[in-house]
Parts: C-alpha cells; structure tokens; sequence
C-alpha cells in the first residue's frame, strides 16, 4: 500500500482481512491493521478451522462465507487493540462480515478500464460495499478520497496471505 | 390361512406362496426351504446347516409418531487467535518542502510521484511491479520475529510513504541494501566504493527508527568524514536531527547522555577519548564491565586513575547497570580502521554496550583476510579472541557480508576508462634519476648484510619524489602532460582531481596550476576550510582542478561531477587508489571518468607498477570470484628489494612494507 492516504488525517488505520483454506487443514485467517501509510500496527490471525462433514452438508454453499466472515473474521475484529477505520477484502464472501459488526466492509474490486455503476473508486482499484448499510457508502468514499492514485490496495493483502502460509509453516514444524 | 397354518408350514419346511384358497385371500406358493447342501467337507456343522431355520411371526401395530429424531445445533468450537503488536516508531516533523539540492544530483525526484485520480481518464494506472521485501534474517526464529519483517510494507512503498524528496530513485541493489540492514542485528555491508554505501545506511536507519527498532543510535567514521555525514543525512534524511559529539569534554560528556538525541555522529578519536575516561570512571566505581554485547572479556583501560593504572577487572557488580552510554546500534564507517582487533581503538569500540553492530567499508581485507576477524568480532558473530580459519571466513562472509561491485549491479553507469600514461623522463629528470639510482644501490651494496628494508625503502621514495619533478631543475615530464592534459580538460568546462602521496609535491603543482583555478585538499587544511573548498570546486566554474592527498581526500567525498582523475604518483596498494578514483566514478556520476595513472617509463614506478600488477592477478581471493579490489597488494620486503635486483637480507624476508596508512599524509 504505498503512500495509501498519504494525505489523509493522521490516525487513519485501515484493515486487511485474508483467509486461505488449505486442503486438508482447515480456513486460516488474518487481519493485518496499518496506519496511513502502510505501515503494520498490528496482526491478528487464527488458528485452523476446520469445518466437520456435518457442517459442510447442512451449511452448503453457505459454509465458506459464514466461516471466512462471520467466525474468523468477527473473531478477527473483536481481537484487535487497534480498530482500523475500514475493513478491506478481496474476497466476496466476506462482505457477509459486515452484517456481524459495526464496521464498514469494502470489497476490492477485479481490475477494470471502466468504473462500474455503484462501486468507489480507490486508489488503483474499485470498492463495492455490501447492500443496506447507505451510510456506509459516505463515509468510504471520504476516506477514498485521500488515496493516492495509484495506491494498491490488494498488496497489504499479499502480505497477509504471506503471514498466514508462514504461521502454517511454523505450526507444521512445531 | 390363519397364523396357526401358516406356522404350520413352516414347521414342515415350506413356505406357500401365492395359494389361492376360499378362506384366504393370500396366494400361497409352496416352495422348499430345504437348503442345499453346501459343498463343503463334512464337519459337525453339517447337519445344523442343513437344519431349517424356525421362523415365527406376530402382528405389529404401525407407530403413529417417529420414535427417535437427531437433533443438531450449528455450534463451532471457540476460534483460537494469536497476533503482534509492532512497536511505535519515532514519528519525526515533516521537513517543509524547500530542501536542497544534494551534492551531485542536478535534479530532485520524487519517488513515484502520486496520479491524482482525475487524471485517470484512459483507466486505473498500472501498479508498480517492483518490490523489496523486507525477508526475516536467519537468526529469527519464533513466528512472531519472522512475521515482523514478512508484514513490513515493500521499501519502494515504504520509501514513497515517507514523503521523502530523494534527489534520485534508489536502484534496485540499493533497496535491496536497505531491506538488509534493517533485518540483520550484524551486519557488513562492504559495497564496492561509490555504490552509495552511505544512503542505504542512512535510510535503512530512517526506517528502523520509524520502526521502533532503533531509538539511539551511534555513527563512528574517521573525522573527516563527519561533515559528509552531516551532509548525507540533511539530503537523505534531513527530519532526523543529528548531533555530533564535540566541543570540550564537558560539553562531549553531555552529549553522550543527552536523552533526546536520536542519532549520534562521532570521529574514531572522540569514541576512544570519551569512552576510555568513562570505562575508568567505572572501573574505578567497582564495576565488572563487558564487552560492548554483554559478552565476559577483557575490557581494555588505559586510563590512569590517580596515577595508578586502573584495573581491567572490577568488582563483581552483575546486577548494577553498564554505566557506559548505550546505544541500540552502532555504525562504524570506514570500519576497516578496526581491523586490528588487538588495538586500542578496536578494544574500546568493542566495549561500546550495544543491540546491533553495522560496519560500512569498500574494503573489508585491506591486507589479510584475518583482517576480518575484528570486524566479525564487534559484529559478535564469533566469541571474542576467536580466530576463524579461512573457509570459516568464506562461510560467515557469505551469512553476514553484502559485497556488490560496479560490475555487477551498475551496468548502467557511465564507465571508468583507466589509461597508463607512460611518460619520459626529461633529460633533466633522467639525470638525476640516473644519479640518484646509482648512488642509492651502491651505497645499499657497501651496506652488505646491515641493509634493511627501510633503507632500500628510502631509496624507492627518493626514485619516486624525482619521477615527480626534480628538485634542482624543477624540470617534470609529468607536468608537462598534466598541462597538456588540463589545456584542454578547462577548455571544455570539464573539473579533474589530482591525487599525490606527498603534500609537497601538491604544494609544488599548486604554483603550477593556478591558470586551471587550482585547489588544495590535504591533511594540511583546517577541517573547518575543507569543506568551503569543495564547495568551490563544485560550484566555481573556473575552477577545473582540485589537487589531493591520498590520505584525506581518498575516502568518503562525493566528488562525482569530476569526469578526470589524475594519480600523480602511485599508491602502494590499488585498493586505495581505487578509493581515491571513486571519489569521481560513483553514483551520480553523468558521463565516464578518465583515469591517468602517470607512470615513467624506465623507473621505479615501472617495475612496482608491474609487480602490483602481477600481484592482483594471483591474489586469492575471499569476497568472491572477480572482485579484485581488496588485492593484498603490499610489497614485502622480498619484492621491495627485488625492485633493485637485490635479494632480501632479512630472515623474515616476508615481512611486509609500505609506508604509514594514507590517513597520515606524507610530507
């Protein structure tokens, strides 16, 4: 995220939600919180969590977005010493979380020439909010507003992702 | 059929099956229920196999309800969470915009400068796709150590977030650098001369102290150097307050203990004064003092306390605190001044209490690769009076060296084009020359077995000082050609520098290169004028020459508006010849730099030109195939006597010999 709100108040803090699910250990989770200019403030992640047969049956197609969002990353959140101003995924699924916590949710976005209809423009990317949460849509889009242009949003979440295979590396070590 | 006749039939071995009859509506059908004697051989379970099964049955009522249901509740086991918590940097007060040209840079540059969105019309821009990541050292162990540097953003990001003018864009050897000395504690960073050891340095620091990794920090370098530093840090990092230890002692004492100050910048000659005095003043309050990393040796003192010696032991005080300032790192530039790990100034840096120790030089083996050994030793990667075998040196190089050459990241850069001015003596030279050089072996031969290197070492100075010029005619072939060379080199606007081991043959060219606005930089000037003088040089477009010694002006000036470098005479060793080069073939530099090495043709400096030379080519080599900069190029007495056809008259005919270290400027 380089220079991201280079121009923005100086206590902005943004979060960086990432789940893996690896076969055969489970959905592993993090949030990494940095202030404005990218710099880590704190990290949270999870353990594995492993959904059993039982889950995965009755919760169908429901079963990654309840578990990214709702279990992990409601868990996640209410871990951190530092709340961040913005929740930032590149998942879709985990829009869900905005439903569990006061909070906004932003999803980035595939590249596109184009803005789409209903999305903030941030930095390099697009955000899409979930539905029903109209004040939301104000106050990210102020906050985007300080991005720098070519602020890229998606390489806090690389480096979450990074820290999770190294937390899975060192927990199939110990 | 009722369940009496039904059971019946059973009993006699059949079951009927679809029979119709008046008083049933079933359809009964007999069949047998006679097994068939299953193939086997016979045992006492025959009989019971061919036995019919007696088979009952009852009337059952439906059930009206399900007699058992599962029940399920979505319940999840607690998610369990560890994380970090990154410590808080030092936040410094932005530096209002107008910041200064740096030396050398013709143009500011911001780092990636910022597409405001609305001119974003033909799309989203295209992401960088260059990225230093910061790797966790090899020393760090727990998942929390290692995600601390794996969570740091990528230094072109970082870097660009600092709101940092930087006069240009670091290359990518040099993000690299930087991502280096902020993961490791102990480090060497021995870049090749001129790749901008000092910016990498200066940044990685920047960021370790908005990292909260570093709040003290200590920077020795040899006190000419301390105003370069002091430059360096305004252009790379000018929000960062530097205060440099000096003044009287007590004004030095202060400083030393002054909480607020951040970054401390000290000459080799202050750190061992002041730190000397206070390992007295604690040796002489009873403490048992260590090394600098809290490791048990000896701490050297040479202070007298009372006129007695104080003592090197104290009493044994564990718990007390070190009463020596303590800094969470130590940088040593031009480290190699430590490379006698049994000297004062090595013990005494050693003792310095600190967390991590950084160590900047072009040229990590002046001489022996043992040299080494001190470095690694304040590095406090071997146990102190350890002295690692040469494979041991190779393989702690490769863990906590970063040595890059020219050759190898700066493809770019404009080239050095070296040229062997071979020159005649003039007549007048060549005379005495001839004269000198006679009278010198004969007086060697009369000498017999008293002769010593020295002597024969006299001699060498003597054949060099008249290859200069000639003290009774002042006659000087080489003048001849630097005049030729600088008619041409002021025409064109061009600036060279002119390096000689003595200060007098610089005071003599000075008289002689007035119409190129000539300059002098020696051990001779004041520190307080020396800077002026470069500043002149650079900015004074009259001024085409600056002359300098070896000794002062070979490390650490960033000189690399100069496209011509003349070496006058020549050093002993090319190590530091090309440190003296590198003044003007360095980052920076716009076009290529030429270098005369005036060399008389049927001299001394002939035959030690190609001694060096042959010695470079058999050198072996520690840091790596093709870097062939820290050559062990000194002559020993072997050499030094076979310059004259003489052999060595010593037993320890090995023994090297070159004169006094160019830091002390001959005369």
């Amino acid at each position: 995220m380089g220079c991201l709100m280079a121009q923005a108040a100086p206590k902005a803090q943004l979060g960086f939600l990432g789940v893996v699910n690896v076969a055969g250990t489970g959905f592993v989770g993090g949030l990494l919180v940095t202030n404005q200019l990218g710099r880590p403030l704190e990290f949270q992640c999870t353990t594995p969590v492993r959904p059993n047969r039982t889950q995965e049956i009755l919760y169908g197609p429901t079963l990654t977005s309840f578990v990214c969002a709702e279990l992990i990353g409601k868990t996640l959140y209410e871990r951190l010493q530092v709340k961040p101003q913005l929740i930032v995924c590149d998942q879709p699924e985990m829009l869900v979380l905005r439903s569990v916590i006061a909070l906004p949710v932003a999803l980035i976005l595939p590249k596109s020439p184009r803005t789409e209809e209903g999305t903030i423009r941030a930095g390099a990317h697009q955000l899409r909010l979930p539905g029903d949460f109209g004040s939301d849509l104000e106050l990210v889009t102020e906050i985007a507003k300080s991005f720098p242009g070519d602020a890229d949003l998606t390489e806090p979440l690389e480096r979450v992702r990074e820290a999770l295979q190294e937390t899975l590396r060192a927990g199939a070590a110990a | 059929m009722g369940d009496h006749q039904l059971a019946s039939h059973l009993q006699e071995g059949f079951l009927l099956l679809n029979e119709s009859s008046a008083d049933s509506p079933i359809q009964v059908m007999k069949t047998s229920l006679a097994l068939a004697a299953p193939g086997i051989h016979i045992t006492g379970m025959n009989s019971a196999l061919q036995r019919p099964p007696v088979v009952s049955a009852e009337a059952k009522t439906l059930l009206n309800t399900a007699g058992f249901v599962p029940t399920w509740r979505p319940s999840w086991g607690k998610v369990r969470t560890f994380g970090l918590t990154f410590p808080a940097g030092i936040e410094f007060i932005p530096v209002a915009p107008a910041i200064p040209v740096a030396e050398g840079a013709t143009e500011l540059k911001e780092i990636g400068p910022e597409t405001p969105v609305e001119e974003m019309a033909g799309g989203p821009p295209t992401l960088p796709t260059k990225r230093t990541k910061i790797r966790p050292p090899q020393d760090a162990l727990s998942v929390q150590d290692r995600l601390f540097f794996l969570l740091q953003p990528p230094l072109e990001n970082w870097l660009k977030g600092q709101e940092l003018i930087m006069p240009f864009e670091p290359f990518q050897y040099q993000y690299e650098g930087i991502a280096w000395l902020f993961a490791n504690k102990a480090a060497l960073l021995a870049d090749e001369m001129g790749l901008g050891k000092t910016m990498q340095m200066i940044t990685a620091l920047r960021l370790l102290l908005r990292a909260g990794q570093v709040r003290r920090v200590l920077l020795v370098c040899p006190k000419p150097l301390i105003p370069n530093w002091q430059r360096e840090f305004k252009t790379w990092a000018e929000e960062i307050p530097v205060t440099t230890v000096e003044g009287d002692g007590f004004r030095r004492n202060l400083t030393w203990r002054m909480p607020g100050a951040h970054v401390l910048l000290a000459n080799y000659e202050v750190v061992v004064r002041d730190y000397q005095a206070m390992i007295a003043e604690a040796v002489k309050n009873g403490h048992d003092l260590r090394d600098g990393l809290g490791r048990r040796t000896e701490v050297e003192c040479q202070t007298f306390i009372d006129g007695e010696p104080a003592s090197t032991t104290g009493l044994a005080q564990p718990e007390a605190p070190c009463p020596l300032p303590r800094f969470d790192l130590v940088v040593l530039d031009e480290a190699q001044r430590t490379k006698n790990r049994d000297s004062l100034t090595s013990k005494t840096i050693r003792s310095i209490p600190r967390g991590r120790s950084v160590c900047l030089t072009g040229t990590p083996i002046e001489n022996r690769p043992e040299e080494m050994s001190s470095l690694f030793e304040f590095m406090g990667v071997i146990p102190p009076g350890a002295n690692p075998d040469i494979r041991q040196l190779s393989q702690l190089s490769r863990e906590f060296i970063l040595r890059r050459t020219k050759d190898l990241v700066m493809k770019d850069m404009p080239p050095r084009l070296d040229r062997d001015e071979i020159i005649e003596l003039s007549p007048a030279q060549r005379i005495a020359y001839d004269a000198a050089e006679k009278e010198g072996i004969m007086r060697l031969n009369d000498m017999g077995d008293e002769v010593s290197i020295q002597n024969v070492f006299e001699l060498v100075l003597r054949l060099k000082q008249i290859s200069n010029y000639d003290p009774l005619t002042q006659e000087s072939s080489k003048l001849e050609r630097l005049q030729a060379d600088m008619e041409e080199i002021a025409a064109s606007g061009g600036k060279a520098i002119l390096f000689s081991q003595w200060t007098k043959t610089i005071d003599w060219l000075e008289e002689r290169m007035r119409p190129y606005g000539c300059l002098v930089y020696h051990g001779g000037i004041p520190t307080p004028k020396r800077e002026p003088i470069l500043t002149k040089f650079k900015n004074d477009p009259d001024s085409h020459i600056i002359l300098m010694s070896y000794g002062t002006g070979a490390v650490g000036l960033n000189l690399q508006f100069a496209g011509y470098v003349f070496l006058y005479d020549r050093w002993w060793n090319p190590a530091v010849e090309d440190q003296a080069i590198n003044r003007a073939h360095r980052i920076g530099c716009k076009s290529q730099v030429i270098v005369s090495k005036f060399i008389c043709k049927d001299t001394i400096e002939e035959r030690i030109d190609k001694v060096l030379n042959e010695k470079r080519d058999m050198f072996h080599r520690v840091l790596g195939e093709g870097d062939n900069t820290n050559a062990s190029l000194s002559l020993n007495a072997g050499e030094i006597f076979g310059l004259f056809n003489m052999k060595a008259r010593t037993p320890k005919g090995n023994k090297s010999i070159r004169p006094a270290a160019p830091a002390k400027d001959a005369a």
